[in-house]
């Protein structure tokens, strides 16, 4: 295990307090979470592969705890304790250490206790003005700090959800691929199969049943599907009742009676994800891709564009900026603008800081509905690296 | 004088009369010595080994540690609780006993479930109707993660259960379970079916070396040699 020296160990507390200072000046308030937080929490927000990278124990109590994983969380879970109605703007700093399992304990490169120094914006109405404050605040955090060349890259995932929203298709399957968004293996699997067998979920089902089960009337389904249980002498066990067995089993029979997703439509979201370009150059390519596709997602498009003009406006070097249309599907909790700054010392295999908007993850901790919400991370060791001009 | 090959067998039960029975057809007795209540023995006919007698998943500790340079346990165990266990565990010989698979089983009446990809197409609409994830309860958790994740399905939360698993879907304690079984039948009288791809792992007895060891030319010699014997079987 990496021993922090004494030397690196107070280099890090003055990089943090040029941070801290960048970021109270521009009215973040500071705050400090607990580094122990409860499990179920980030289970409920991350999911189960939470635990592939976390250290999760249970205390004396059988209270099941972890090493917060990340700050973002712990701050959200401030936010909520003092606005549990989250219907107050506010801007919160911290900076403090994360904890990250790595097979065999660690090495430099991996650590598994590390730092972060972040930013979180909460509650802001104007979402595209938040967005590009939130990313011109973490520029000039890392800058002042000492990075000398930031490379910056970002993406949109509100442009993908208004081109689903766009393009004809069934409510379910929109549904579909945007769950399995965040895996693009699946992902592409998911529409291969709409575009080409929609109903083959339906291969290796009770076929008589399937034929009974009519998707004009859902109404009877329950009844049906009971009715066969019954007279193949299967209980109906657990939690899961019949009722949503049976509404699945429609929906399955739904697919199989139902043509395939256009080529086109499935053509035009391939299209869209393949695109890779300086952000103007991409701006560019997406408006010509929807025009000539008839898609208008005129609201998206425009945020998108404001968002680059604020940046302009605030002092960021856009021109140099690369547009991905695939970043940010690693980070399920991401739903809009995501951002992500690199070195040339270090290369893009370790940036030195990222955020975006993720404004569904309130709702999962207990807001009483998704609230606007965006931020940032810087890892400020890798940060301290770059600026002295190590190399990796 | 040099320090043994240690070699750590299951302390009790079939496990252990087992694994005596595969070393003897191969040409190596095991045999308990002194006094310390037949806790460590020697092999006959292989010199520089020595025989510890412990829990099945104890060894899977000893091998971690390097304590043990082979062992004979479950690889369900071994792949449980170690994190890399191909990194750190070589597999010498998969023995042909303590057969045990590992699966993912549903409530039977889950007629729309077939393979593990439903699962996340169920665990995200039970997710939207019961405000809770799916459980899944299991003494694997983390082969069970491994295996979901590799399926793409996320929506689910595990349960520990460390008895009477098959029972908690009709308890309402979960809805699927990830266990061992050897027949099925016990999953049959709990209402449960497992999946058509559904089997994690098929897990038998198997005898591991340890890379954590401290390797010498002395514990290499008797390590030859007692591979030399197993191949023979």
């Amino acid at each position: 295990m990496a021993v922090e020296t004494s030397d690196s160990f107070e280099a890090l507390e003055a990089q943090a307090a040029v941070i801290m200072a960048v970021f109270n000046e521009a009215a973040y308030e500071r705050v400090a979470p607990s580094i122990i937080q409860p499990a179920d929490i980030f289970l409920d927000a991350v999911g189960e592969r939470l635990r592939a990278r976390t250290y999760v124990f249970t205390d004396q109590d059988d209270e099941m705890l972890c090493l917060r994983p990340d700050i973002t969380v712990p701050t959200a879970r401030i936010y909520l304790q003092r606005h549990p109605e989250a219907d107050v703007a506010a801007r919160y700093c911290y900076n403090g250490s994360v904890f990250r399992y790595q097979p065999g304990g660690g090495s430099p490169a991996h650590p598994r206790e590390f730092r972060q120094a972040g930013i979180e914006l909460y509650a802001q109405i104007d979402e595209a003005k938040a967005d590009a404050e939130v990313l011109l605040r973490t520029l000039e955090a890392v800058q002042t700090a000492g990075l000398k060349a930031p490379k910056l890259r970002i993406g949109d995932l509100g442009l993908f959800d208004a081109l689903l929203d766009a393009v004809d298709i069934p409510e379910r399957w929109r549904q579909r691929l945007l769950a399995q968004f965040w895996r693009p293996d699946a992902f592409r699997a998911e529409l291969k199969r709409l575009s080409t067998v929609p109903g083959s979920a339906v291969e290796g089902l009770p076929a008589d049943l399937i034929a009974k089960l009519d998707p004009k009337q859902p109404a009877k389904a329950e009844a049906i599907v009971q009715d066969y249980l019954d007279s193949h002498g299967i209980e109906a066990i657990g939690t899961r009742a019949v009722g949503e067995i049976a509404a699945r089993l429609l929906a399955i029979s739904l697919d199989a009676h139902s043509a395939p997703l256009p080529k086109a439509i499935a053509d035009l979201i391939e299209s869209y994800l393949a695109i890779e370009a300086p952000v103007r150059a991409a701006g560019a390519r997406i408006k010509d891709l929807f025009q000539r596709n008839d898609i208008d997602i005129g609201e998206a498009l425009d945020a998108f564009e404001r968002r680059l003009s604020l940046l302009t406006k605030g002092g960021a070097n856009i021109a140099q900026a690369t547009f991905d249309a695939e970043f940010g599907r690693q980070f399920e909790y991401y739903t809009g603008f995501v951002f992500e700054i690199c070195s040339d010392e270090l290369g893009p295999a370790s940036p030195i800081a990222g955020g975006g908007r993720y404004d569904e993850l309130l709702r999962v901790i207990g807001a009483p509905r998704p609230i606007p919400a965006v931020g940032a991370a810087i890892y400020t060791d890798r940060l301290l690296l770059a600026a002295s001009g190590a190399t990796s | 004088m040099s320090e043994p090959l240690i070699v750590a067998v299951p302390s009790k039960g079939r496990l252990m009369e087992q694994t005596a029975e595969v070393f003897a057809r191969a040409g190596m007795v095991l045999k308990k010595v002194g006094s310390d209540r037949g806790y460590r023995g020697i092999i006959e006919g292989i010199d520089g080994a020595e025989v510890i007698f412990v829990s099945a998943s104890e060894i899977v500790e000893q091998l971690k540690a390097g304590r043990a340079h082979i062992g004979v346990t479950g690889e369900d165990l071994a792949r449980e609780h170690v994190a890399d266990m191909e990194k750190r565990f070589q597999v010498m010989r998969k023995l042909g006993f303590g057969h045990a698979d590992v699966v993912v089983a549903a409530p039977a009446a889950w007629l729309d479930v077939r393979v593990m990809s439903d699962l996340e197409a169920v665990g995200r609409d039970f997710r939207r109707l019961h405000g809770r994830h799916v459980r899944v309860a299991t003494k694997y958790m983390n082969i069970t993660r491994r295996h979901f994740q590799a399926n793409g399905v996320t929506s689910y939360r595990i349960v520990e259960s460390l008895g009477a698993t098959e029972g908690t879907p009709a308890a309402g304690t979960a809805e699927l379970i990830v266990d061992i079984t050897t027949t099925g039948t016990t999953l049959k009288a709990n209402g449960l079916k497992v999946l058509d791809d559904g089997v994690l792992l098929r897990s038998e007895a198997t005898l591991f070396s340890s890379r954590a060891a401290p390797w010498t030319p002395d514990t290499r010699a008797a390590l030859a040699e007692i591979a030399r014997h197993i191949a023979s079987l």
